[in-house]
């Protein structure tokens, strides 16, 4: 089968600071705007739109489809949305370019944490109805076991936790996505209680409301638009059993196998951005996808200083482009994750060249 | 302060032949895994083998006591957690089984829940088969 | 072991915050208040959007404070429903009633639920012109933000009939829903 290179050639993400009562369509708008203008393109250049956001966050059925008006939706228009984080969306596009018919996709993500009146609870029915959701097992609890096994497994410390979260929070000093940024001294943090231990406050990444639109453009179309276009390399998405009882959670088996499927180390990266809500999956992905100390992990800070979720993942992609786009990597990777425990796995490679 | 509201739907879930004779032997107080092709016992139980993705075989009857895995504190539990005063998180592997079931264990004290403690199921007073037919682990050396 | 388990009941229930209204929510409901329903008109399509949104969906652009209209409380029924209310717990309905999609003059969106007064059910028709009859003010109980309805069955008892003669089909056929 023929391939198409497919690369992103624009990105762009709602700032935090937005004033009261912003919906997820009026988050997006300007959003969507932005990133098809600083191509040059307008909404009627593209040729499909995927985009990605859970109708948990909201509490109502079918509220994606209200945010389809950000994205234009008349004349009709090609398009398709997964109950997933816009990592998955930008898959789909990915997968849609490479047919040959269509040479530019829009992706768009959105997702409004704050509304829930507890996260931890919203979320915990998303897990396995019969042996977690009776439980009330919600993510922080089953990250503090995860974090549990990788410290066992690893012989790494709370420190370590610490450490982490302290050089998301010290990149972040300049982002418009940060929830919390700033200097922390390491024994500060530590004497903080724990959540549940081994977690404290800080190791979970504080949910924030979030929206993000990139632009995929395939084939010499994209070099029309930019002069190095962040090249898709490799990308794959992988899942593990979802039960996590199933598997060693200080691995992430799923992980290792998108990485190698998107070939990560055929060429190595220079940075990777890695959706972390938890400290402590930090160390599960690091080590999952063999990443050594010569890579920069998750400059922009991440999803520890704002988890935006259902963006989180696509903005970390948005981070790695910025890296390639803006020179400051040639390779970089972008990751996603969804489900209890870095159940399921994305890895998305670009590679910036002419 | 902002005005808040609630999302209900009651639910009755079919559970299918594998999960319905786990939680059936919830209600009669045992615990039932299955065996896959290659021989490893898992509970719960899962329709097909995660590692080939064949189907799930045999059901065996496996103990009621086991090992803790990884444990992990909770101070402040949620109100929908299993257990309402302080508590551990575990994975706790039943002797018989391949896998840990992950439960609540009601340990007492933080120090009193590490992997490698033994503990033993505690059954609900009415069992309906449920998860929480199980209203949590104890140790085992308890009275 | 005994028979296995077929069904497990689950009561699944999740907690929301109702939403901060918006600036421009405030503002709507702030004008219904003063018996005043105002729209937003496309900086680049002119088309007028009620309640408004913020924005034009068919042409992607913002729209702002400058760009709200005066909309009269007239307009032509587009479509319409005879509800008989089933008599559910909590139902304060009892007889049957007519619910319409309303194309009020000068606008280019509908504005639906609205409940038909004064007429009988078996003459309300589409294209039939209809005023709004607002409450008291002292009646008025308002939610403070704009619903699909546009929070106006708070502060409109319903819709009633002008007596002029029906608006032709070409008027509000792109209109209908």
């Amino acid at each position: 089968m023929r391939t198409r290179d497919v690369a992103i050639v624009s990105f762009a993400q709602a700032p935090l600071d937005q004033p009261p009562g912003m919906s997820e369509t009026t988050l997006l708008l300007p959003t969507i705007t932005e990133a098809l203008e600083r191509v040059g393109l307008t909404r009627r250049d593209v040729g499909f739109t995927c985009s990605g956001s859970a109708d948990y966050l909201t509490g109502g059925t079918f509220t994606f489809v209200q945010m389809l008006e950000a994205a234009g939706a008349w004349p009709p228009i090609s398009e398709s949305h997964v109950e997933m984080d816009g990592a998955w969306a930008l898959y789909e596009a990915y997968v849609r370019l490479l047919h040959g018919d269509v040479d530019v996709a829009l992706v768009y993500a959105s997702g409004r944490a704050g509304l829930s009146v507890s996260l931890r609870e919203t979320l915990a029915l998303q897990n396995d109805p019969y042996y977690l959701v009776p439980l009330g097992a919600d993510y922080v609890s089953l990250a503090a076991l995860q974090a549990k096994a990788v410290l066992a497994a690893t012989g790494r410390t709370e420190r370590d936790l610490a450490e982490i979260v302290a050089r998301a929070r010290r990149d972040a000093k300049t982002s418009a996505n940060a929830a919390v940024a700033g200097d922390f001294a390491i024994d500060e943090l530590l004497a903080k209680d724990h959540l549940v231990a081994p977690l404290r406050e800080h190791d979970i990444g504080p949910p924030v409301d979030g929206a993000a639109a990139a632009v995929l453009v395939a084939g010499d179309r994209a070099r029309d638009l930019v002069e190095r276009p962040a090249w898709i390399a490799g990308i794959d998405h992988r899942a593990d059993p979802h039960y996590p009882g199933m598997r060693d959670l200080a691995r992430s088996a799923s992980s290792t196998l998108a990485g190698e499927k998107a070939r990560v180390h055929e060429g190595g990266v220079e940075i990777a951005e890695l959706t972390t809500v938890c400290s402590a999956d930090e160390l599960v992905l690091r080590d999952a996808l063999r990443l050594g100390d010569d890579v920069a992990i998750t400059p922009s800070g991440g999803s520890l200083v704002g988890n935006a979720t259902m963006v989180d993942g696509l903005a970390r992609i948005g981070a790695a482009f910025r890296h390639t786009s803006e020179g400051r990597a040639q390779r970089a990777l972008g990751h996603a994750s969804s489900g209890p425990c870095l159940q399921q796995n994305l890895v998305c490679v670009l590679e910036a060249r002419a | 302060m902002t005005a808040t509201w609630k999302l209900e739907f009651p639910y009755r879930r079919s559970v299918g032949p594998v999960i319905g004779a786990f939680l059936g032997g919830l209600r009669d107080r045992t615990v039932y895994g299955v065996r896959t092709a290659g021989g490893r016992v898992l509970v719960p139980p899962l329709e097909y083998d995660p590692d080939t993705g064949e189907e799930a075989g045999e059901m065996v009857e496996v103990g009621q006591s086991g090992v803790v895995r990884h444990a992990a504190w909770i101070s402040e539990p949620l109100r929908n957690h299993p257990v309402d005063r302080p508590f551990a998180w575990a994975l706790v592997q039943l002797d018989g089984a391949d896998t840990t079931l992950l439960h609540a264990f009601d340990a007492g004290s933080p120090d009193a829940a590490t992997t490698g403690t033994r503990v033993r199921i505690r059954w609900a007073e009415q069992t309906e088969g449920k998860i929480t037919d199980i209203a949590c682990f104890e140790p085992e050396t308890s009275s | 072991m005994k028979e296995p388990v077929q069904f497990m009941s689950q009561l699944t229930a999740v907690e929301y915050r109702v939403p901060e209204a918006s600036a421009l929510a405030q503002r709507i409901g702030s004008a219904i208040a003063e018996s005043r329903i105002i729209g937003h008109a496309c900086p680049e399509c002119g088309k007028v959007y009620v309640p408004p949104r913020g924005y034009c969906p068919l042409c992607s652009v913002p729209t702002r404070d400058a760009n709200e209209v005066d909309v009269q409380p007239r307009g032509t029924i587009t479509t319409f429903s005879v509800i008989t209310p089933l008599q559910y717990q909590g139902q304060e309905e009892k007889d049957d009633y007519v619910q319409a999609t309303i194309l009020l003059d000068g606008t280019h969106s509908t504005i639906g639920m609205q409940r038909i007064n004064g007429v009988a059910i078996a003459d309300v028709h589409t294209g039939m012109r209809v005023a709004a009859k607002w409450r008291p003010e002292s009646e008025r109980v308002l939610s403070g933000g704009a619903g699909r309805n546009l929070a106006l069955g708070e502060a409109i008892a319903g819709w009633e009939p002008t007596g002029e003669p029906d608006a032709p089909l070409s008027e509000y056929a792109d209109y209908i829903v």
